[in-house]
């Protein structure tokens, strides 16, 4: 299935510019999705929009943009007048400065896209700017206007493409400290850390999507599956389970103690 | 300051240790210029209703159920609670699964950072898993069910203390392989690829979040203004692509190896002082802190 881009621009790195395109990294697409019925009739619910003052149902084309002025006041915008607003970084994606790609902090990335050439004619130039971050090691910071908002922008090179993230605002991310302070400033037992270090290296894998699997979506999809074989009778039966028990605290003197435990189960044999 | 509230309370379990944490978001986000939608014939807003699609009818909010279209027309209905039952009962314990190696963390599954802090006394095993993953330079995964699903958890150290990051689910992340896979595999080697890296070179900084602030607000203001006073704004111009054949020169000029081409002398002025003006504000920005910030607030 070909992906509508979700923006296309230009990406410009000093006296070179190239078309590019930009799509979400994620999407809803396979996400079970349901309809909003109406339970009496079955039938799917819908919304539109209506005058708030004559009631009348509005047209999609009668819809547009406002811009509140005053209490009862406002500007209509049209999307083609929002298009030429009087910033460059709504086409352009100006890559301004350089940073080491560790000097980012993983808590500032917000959203990612991917981002591509537009055409080939600009297959070489996109890829110049890419092989040139790769080989210093480094990512491109600029900004980019996406959904009436201009965010500072990271672009990271990926395979073939490059990686485009937008950035929390400084003001955006909270500060740390504040919910840190009850961490004391000693660093941890050290007599207890080489059976930490030992328990990690037995549990260190290989990153895999498997870790991210969704189990709720997979019940979901049972229980309509169940439910569409025995739509001619709808009874069902849940039957929840006990309330599961919560772990006892590891205290100071047993951390010890669980450490042991831990790596000693980590070395039975029949683990991975 | 206020105490901040945790929006959630459980354990942190690795091996067979386990300790109390409490969880807070980590990041919000701003809000974004609104737009009231309007009737363009009168003028007035709209508002949203919900009616039935065949007998046109509102629907009244309890009235409202889910439905999964199993074909076309035909649903199967699901009330809320049996959505609820597809959900595991919660142990309230981020259990670590696995350990990875921070290299092979891939971030594109990233959804949203919480503040993982320790609750009571939880202070000892906090900072042993907390040394244990900075020396091994790992991040844990772990899972449990928080705000009514059961989510993968990536939680790493960040100065202090340990940070958690919601992942996304493996069907809700393209790959990137397939989202670049019509791409010609152009490798750029010799002088094109020095050039560039020296460009890179001598746009070397860092990413200051405080200096960057959202003009967006301003220039709609800006738009509404000139509307009003009946301007029109220019329209802007698409920039001039960089053919293959001109690649070359252009990088030649951006780093500043050859002169300019007569006719481009213009763009190139205006962007090499753009640029100085940038790398400028960038320092002057680092050095006043936290100007920015203010200013965009500001503003």
């Amino acid at each position: 299935m070909a992906l509508r881009p979700h923006w296309k621009g230009y990406l410009k790195l000093s006296l070179v510019t190239c078309p590019v395109q930009m799509m979400p990294a994620t999407s809803e697409n396979e996400k079970v999705r349901f309809h909003t019925l109406n339970r009496e009739t079955q039938n799917r619910v819908v919304s539109h929009y209506v005058d708030s003052v004559t009631g009348k149902e509005v047209k999609d084309e009668d819809e547009v943009k406002g811009y509140q002025r005053g209490e009862y006041e406002y500007v209509i915008l049209e999307d083609e007048e929002l298009e030429s607003i009087a910033l460059d970084s709504t086409k352009t994606i100006d890559i301004e400065v350089f940073a080491p790609r560790d000097g980012v902090d993983w808590i500032w990335l917000d959203t990612p896209y991917y981002l591509s050439p537009d055409d080939p004619v600009g297959q070489e130039a996109f890829s110049v700017i890419r092989d040139a971050m790769a080989a210093e090691n480094m990512v491109g910071i600029s900004r980019l206007v996406i959904s009436r908002r201009e965010r500072a922008v990271m672009l990271e090179p990926r395979g073939k493409g490059i990686v485009l993230w937008t950035l929390r605002y400084g003001d955006e991310v909270r500060d740390a400290e504040t919910y840190f302070e009850r961490v004391d400033d000693q660093p941890a037992d050290r007599e207890m850390m080489p059976l930490v270090q030992q328990l990690i290296k037995k549990q260190t894998q290989h990153w895999s999507p498997k870790m991210v699997s969704d189990p709720v979506q997979d019940k979901l999809l049972d229980i309509i599956d169940a439910k569409k074989k025995q739509m001619k009778k709808p009874s069902r039966t849940t039957s929840k389970s006990k309330e599961k028990q919560e772990p006892a605290p590891s205290n100071v003197i047993n951390i010890m103690d669980a450490l042991r435990k831990s790596v000693e189960a980590e070395n039975r044999p029949g683990r991975r | 300051m206020v105490a901040p509230r945790a929006n959630w309370k459980g354990y942190i379990k690795f091996g067979e240790v386990a300790f109390p944490v409490a969880l807070y978001t980590a990041a919000s986000s701003s809000e974004r210029i609104a737009f009231n939608t309007l009737n363009r014939k009168t003028g007035n807003r709209v508002r949203r209703e919900f009616v039935d699609s065949e007998t046109g009818d509102p629907v009244e909010r309890e009235d409202q159920v889910k439905g999964f279209e199993i074909e076309d027309g035909r649903y199967v209905v699901l009330e809320p609670d049996e959505v609820a039952a597809a959900i595991p009962n919660s142990d309230k314990t981020l259990t670590v699964e696995a350990f990875i190696p921070c290299d092979e963390v891939d971030d594109v599954y990233f959804d949203k950072p919480y503040y993982l802090a320790p609750d009571k006394l939880g202070g000892d095993a906090y900072k042993l898993l907390r040394d244990g993953m900075k020396k091994a330079k790992v991040a844990a995964i772990a899972r449990t069910v928080l705000f009514r699903r059961l989510r993968t958890v990536l939680i790493r150290p960040h100065g202090n203390g340990l940070v958690g990051s919601t992942l996304n689910y493996d069907y809700e992340v393209r790959s990137s392989q397939k989202a670049f896979e019509e791409m010609p595999d152009l490798k750029i080697e010799g002088e094109m690829l020095e050039l560039a890296k020296h460009i890179i070179n001598t746009k070397k900084g860092e990413f200051d979040p405080k200096q960057f602030d959202d003009r967006y607000e301003e220039a709609v203001a800006e738009l509404v203004k000139a509307k009003i006073e009946g301007r029109t704004l220019p329209k802007k111009k698409a920039p001039p692509a960089s053919k293959p054949s001109d690649l070359l020169q252009a990088l030649r000029e951006s780093a500043g190896m050859s002169a300019p081409a007569k006719n481009k002398r213009t763009a190139a002025n205006a962007n090499a002082g753009k640029a100085r003006q940038k790398a400028a504000r960038a320092t002057s920005a680092k050095s006043r802190g936290t100007g920015a910030a203010q200013h965009r607030r500001a503003s």
